[in-house]
């Protein structure tokens, strides 16, 4: 029925094809594009003249494109006259433009988005006062033209609904807790003795004392440095502080220890991330913050997998037997836990929350919770669901939290509310804080909606400015990273330990905050666009320096904060495209693939999307061992013309980049085998390597800019970009020229678009 | 029971023989198990040279010797139409095209439609398992990929953990109230099609289609949430944290999938095996599981592919060895459950969704043999989802816009 309705929607098009627009197909296309077997599957004849469905739609923007680009008719056959293909491209073009104007008007171009996880999570923090982690328990969503938010590829069913009220319940349940609770209180100062093992003669994997402080050896060994003393007896945020020296240090660097929580015993083996720092011989205070499950402790250890290893019998460590090891460890002086929460106090929640006014604290939830205001009729039920419940002599509380209930799973909340055409303030308001914040409008956005001001170019400016410059809006860059450039499949695969030796998880960590660090100055700077492709400096601590191999930078990040660093003149490991996190999410623990690195890159950074293979064309993989270079096999490959018009787009990006390994290294060999990033292109330019491909792109910075347009854009409002989106993109990517294509100009270009402005 | 689950049936009839009697006399239910594989087999290891009853075990099947009359071999069959490569995972078993214009909407999954008619006996009307990540190849009515859990010790509590006396009494009052409440919201989106315009009303309605099953599910879970789930003697599974132990994982999960059948948790389950990126910990192999799936025909490549393959499927044997040696009144569980092992992927090398590897073992049919259809013109995968229907009693004839049953797959 679905299916059905679509067609009907699709059936409501009136645009005519332009006259002429066959004459020009018979002419130059038919020859090939016709019969029992045309080429490419493409039978002009069969072909619809109206723009009634997708397909249809779909096929003449592939025609228009191939036309535009001189691909088509290829270079061998006889070639139109240039006005001809101009009219053509002018007719086709805008006939395209108007049948989908027409139907963004009708229709809306984003239909029916709704909030994704973490929005949820977010909004239902907002609404309620409480912080406890909410997103994980939903399933992972699907990514639809790359994005969560994009509308299409947002699933609902009962399951999704069913795992909605579940994630409601809990909130729900945190929240009256808190409301009704005491404040939530909780300190504990543990000295070297209580967090070592409680009896030096036996041997455990808890820190030993020695000489007043609690020590953990390098080792191997599972579970090794928890500290069962530190396990929480309630969920919680929790500010863990700890102060530490590094016994036995390397020469060079000291000693990187890794903080994670875990119930840390064989039956609940999996680990969760808190934080890393290097000790040094002088003893040092770091803070960290983390969510500790009730049951869960806090285990510190040495985590550099480049340190020296102590042996321990038995999978357990004996008091005194890693001292005569010389190997490095940390030494614990003390360790302070507090308990706190973001977001406001119990008072402040059970004033939202509980109330005798059962109307007024439904309208003000439900405004909240909509994200705009309410009439009395569209609150009226919820009050009467409330109202009923006393009625039926259940206890005030039961019955309000059934009111909140119920308005937490109206579609009000879930979906975005936009009507066609240009939206109106409120919506914008929603749309702009989901978009910065991914969370929903805080007051002065809903005081702007409501004194009609939300559309006004400057008001628009001004507010992006605020939330970016916000503690909110330090999210940005992550939320958006996390899914434009796949940081958040950082996890994936995990690179080969045996190829890769000197990458651990504090490596990695650090290469998300390297990424974070250089996107944030990015914005900030508001910096070029070039910036995504090359640049003189970059975010580093002494780990990744030395993961890197960087020497010069070495110096100037000789700790574990995370530094800018200038990078030396004839580095390669400038711009977004040459840093570890990119590295590795386009590689898959063991190999490199030009193809997947170079797609990846070609539609996350270059703006240039890569349609799949046609069927049955045998898939090319690297060979490490060199039998046949993967270069041999893509030539042989490119020789092919329907793969060519791909691999012209595929290739170069993806053997620029052969030079950093899976884990993001620099490697001139592949064992035996010279690296040759080295690229000719059919016109006959080539490069050398990375440092030539960057030329070449950074000849066309607009390009780069418009790729981030699209890229903010389709996250930004749900929808992928349409055929008509393509001016749009171009004239925010032309108006960012006077910031050199500033970031940040960007991200208020879009804003400030139409398209950002209509539903 | 809930009597408008059992009345949207309509069109296909029930034969519901079991639940006449409880003494048991009556035949025990018939199940079905899907186990899909994201990465493909390589067909040279795993079908057999020569068709029909005769024919030389494969390399694959040699380890399953002793399950060989327990067991079909399909080879030459694939879903008419279904292109698109890793995007087939989708199509797997609803048979709908996904790979063609990104607006294809999914239909629903083959056992999805058995639990929409037989799902309401038992506990969970089906259980969607994957070894990591959500995805699977369960999809509703309406379209929508139900998500996978993966976690063995989550299921474990789902299944065999019962609630305290209090947690039920809460729970029993909150399904009650979420009745209600999924009333109310169902009027709201109603309201809510109207204001927003044409543009929406498909998915605002599929919202309040998802609002109308959810309160048909509470109906049917607001029995359950008061009777005691069944006691087991297993311990609790400990989650393997490392996501390259493919084979440990599918090892454990498929322990879970007995266990649900046995204590007749679920009859209708289908297990996700979607590839894992990093190097499985077998001894000879030392890449990525993905990365050798795209052997491009490397000698080396294949011949860890083939390790880890080979793993695979003695995990899948073993799997099928522990519901045969379970015996419910003079019937083996293996024979009352039909269990599908197969894969979007004919040739993960190349994408090729033709010539899906297909092995189908148990649920009484006449097997002990390899139906070879031609590997050019594939044989419709479908008619298998039809021949399975009818063995679970479901009296239809086509699925998915294909007719009639798989020619040589008898019932017994």
């Amino acid at each position: 029925m679905a299916t059905l309705l679509i067609l009907t929607l699709w059936a409501a098009q009136t645009v005519k094809e332009p006259t002429g627009i066959r004459a020009f197909l018979d002419s130059h296309c038919v020859d090939c594009h016709e019969g029992p077997e045309p080429d490419g599957g493409l039978d002009m004849k069969k072909l619809r003249g109206d723009l009634g469905n997708a397909e249809s739609t779909a096929r003449w923007i592939r025609i228009f494109d191939r036309v535009e680009r001189g691909e088509m008719p290829p270079r061998h056959e006889e070639r139109p006259p240039l006005a001809a293909s101009r009219a053509f491209i002018r007719s086709t073009g805008d006939w395209l433009r108007a049948a989908e104007r027409q139907r963004f008007q009708t229709l809306g171009r984003v239909r029916a988005r709704r909030l994704t996880n973490l929005q949820l999570e977010r909004t239902l923090h907002d609404v309620l006062g409480v912080d406890i982690p909410l997103a994980v328990h939903f399933s992972a969503a699907p990514r639809s033209h790359r994005y969560s938010t994009v509308a299409d590829g947002q699933p609902m069913s009962r399951y999704q609904l069913e795992q909605h009220l579940t994630v409601v319940d809990l909130a729900l349940d945190e929240a009256f807790r808190r409301a009704l609770g005491p404040e939530d209180v909780f300190s504990k100062h543990l000295t070297a003795e209580a967090l070592s093992r409680t009896d030096a003669k036996k041997r455990t994997r808890e820190p030993e004392m020695l000489d007043g402080r609690g020590v953990v050896w390098s080792s191997g060994l599972e579970f090794y440095g928890r500290i069962p003393a530190t396990t929480a007896s309630e969920d919680g945020w929790y500010r863990v502080t700890v102060r530490a020296s590094a016994l036995k240090s390397p020469e060079n660097h000291g000693v990187w220890c890794t903080i994670r929580r875990g119930h840390c015993v064989s039956g609940s083996p999996q680990f969760g991330w808190v934080g890393a720092f290097e000790a040094r011989t002088e003893p040092r205070e770091w803070t960290f913050e983390t969510w500790l499950p009730r049951g869960e402790m806090i285990e510190i250890r040495p985590g550099d997998v480049t340190l020296r290893r102590g042996t321990f019998k038995g999978g357990q460590v004996g008091t005194g037997e890693g001292g005569p090891q010389d190997v490095p460890g940390i030494a614990i002086e003390w360790i302070k836990m507090e308990r706190f929460h973001r977001g406001p106090g119990a008072a402040e929640i059970r004033r939202q929350l509980i109330g005798e006014d059962i109307r007024g604290l439904m309208t003000r939830f439900a405004e909240r919770a909509f994200r705009r205001p309410v009439t009395n009729r569209e609150v009226d039920p919820y009050v009467q669901l409330v109202e009923e419940a006393l009625d039926r002599g259940e206890p005030r509380l039961t019955a309000l939290r059934g009111g909140y209930r119920a308005i937490l799973c109206s579609p009000r909340f879930l979906y975005f509310y936009e009507q066609p055409g240009v939206l109106d303030d409120h919506a914008v308001a929603s749309r702009l804080s989901y978009f910065l914040w991914n969370r929903m409008p805080d007051a002065e956005l809903l005081r702007l909606a409501a004194a009609g001001e939300m559309k006004k170019p400057q008001v628009l400016r001004a507010q992006v400015k605020r939330m970016l410059a916000d503690a909110r809006g330090k999210e940005f860059v992550r939320d958006f990273s996390s899914e434009w450039l796949d940081l958040n499949l950082i996890d994936f695969t995990e690179p080969d330990r045996r190829l890769y030796k000197t990458f651990d998880v504090v490596v990695q960590n650090a290469m998300l905050d390297e990424t974070h660090a250089y996107l944030q100055a990015m914005l900030d700077g508001n910096l070029s666009v070039t910036h995504v492709i090359a640049s003189n400096f970059t975010f580093l601590n002494s780990r990744l320096s030395r993961f890197y191999d960087l020497q010069g930078a070495a110096n100037a990040s000789n700790n574990d904060e995370l530094r800018r660093v200038k990078l030396d003149p004839g580095s390669r490991r400038g711009g977004l495209l040459a840093q570890g996190a990119i590295l590795k999410v386009t590689a898959n623990g063991t190999t490199t693939s030009p193809v997947i690195r170079g797609v990846w890159v070609s539609e996350r950074l270059l703006g240039e999307e890569v349609p799949p293979p046609p069927q049955n064309v045998a898939a090319i993989e690297p060979d490490i061992r060199g039998a046949k270079s993967i270069r041999d096999m893509l030539d042989k490959h490119r020789s092919v013309s329907s793969c060519a018009s791909c691999h012209v787009k595929i290739d170069p990006p993806g053997f620029a980049l052969e030079n950093f390994d899976p884990a993001g290294r620099w490697r001139d060999q592949y064992g035996e085998i010279a690296v040759d990033a080295s690229y000719t292109l059919p016109d006959g330019t080539a490069f050398k390597d990375v440092d030539g491909f960057r030329s070449r792109v950074l000849a066309q910075p607009e390009k780069l800019a418009r790729n981030v347009a699209q890229q903010l854009l389709v996250y930004g409002t749900g929808a992928p970009i349409g055929f008509s989106d393509r001016q749009v993109v171009a004239s925010i990517a032309k108006g960012a020229r006077g910031s050199k294509y500033g970031f940040a100009s960007l991200v208020e270009g879009v804003v400030t678009s139409e398209r950002f402005l209509q539903k | 029971m809930n009597r408008r689950t059992l009345l949207r049936g309509s069109g296909v009839f029930l034969a519901l023989p079991w639940l006449e009697s409880a003494h048991g006399k009556a035949p025990p239910p018939r199940r079905f198990v899907a186990m899909t594989l994201g990465l493909g087999l390589l067909s040279e290891n795993l079908n057999p040279k020569k068709a029909g009853r005769d024919y030389e075990p494969s390399r694959y099947l040699t380890p399953l010797g002793d399950l060989r009359k327990q067991i079909t071999v399909v080879s030459g069959a694939s879903h008419p139409g279904v292109t698109g490569g890793h995007r087939a995972e989708a199509s797997i078993l609803t048979a709908k095209n996904m790979g063609g214009s990104s607006g294809a909407r999914n239909s629903i999954s083959l056992d999805q439609y058995m639990a929409k008619y037989q799902g309401i006996q038992t506990r969970f009307p089906s259980l969607v398992l994957g070894s990591s990540g959500a995805n699977s190849p369960s999809y509703t009515e309406s379209g929508a990929m139900i998500p996978a859990e993966s976690s063995p010790s989550r299921l474990f509590t789902r299944l065999f953990v019962d609630d305290t006396a209090d947690q039920r009494k809460l729970q029993t009052q909150r399904i009650q109230q979420g009745r209600s409440i999924m009333d109310l919201v169902q009027d709201d989106s109603k309201r809510l099609m109207g204001e927003l315009g044409t543009g929406d009303r498909d998915r605002l309605d599929a919202y309040f289609t998802s609002v109308r099953d959810l309160e048909n599910r509470m109906a049917e879970t607001e029995g359950w949430a008061n009777r005691p789930k069944p006691t087991i003697d297993a311990a609790p599974p400990v989650d393997n944290g490392n996501s390259n132990d493919f084979i440990s994982r599918q090892r454990l999960m498929s322990k879970m999938v007995a266990l649900a059948l046995k204590t007749d948790s679920t009859r209708f389950i289908t297990y996700h095996l979607g590839g894992s990126g990093g190097v499985i910990p077998i001894e000879g192999v030392s890449e990525g599981y993905h990365g050798l799936s795209h052997h491009g025909l490397d000698p080396d490549k294949l011949a860890q592919l083939a390790l880890v393959e080979t793993e695979i499927i003695k995990a899948w044997g073993d799997f099928l060895r522990d519901l045969a040696a379970v015996d419910e009144h003079g019937v083996s569980l293996l024979d009352s459950t039909a269990v599908l092992l197969t894969s979007n992927l004919g040739n993960a090398s190349s994408h090729n969704n033709k010539n899906m590897p297909i092995l189908l073992a148990g649920g009484r049919f006449k097997h002990g043999q390899h139906l070879a259809f031609d590997q050019e013109n594939n044989y419709p995968l479908p008619k298998i989802f039809v021949s399975l229907l009818q063995r679970q009693g479901l009296e239809t004839n086509r699925f998915a816009g294909t007719k009639g049953t798989c020619a040589g797959l008898e019932l017994v």
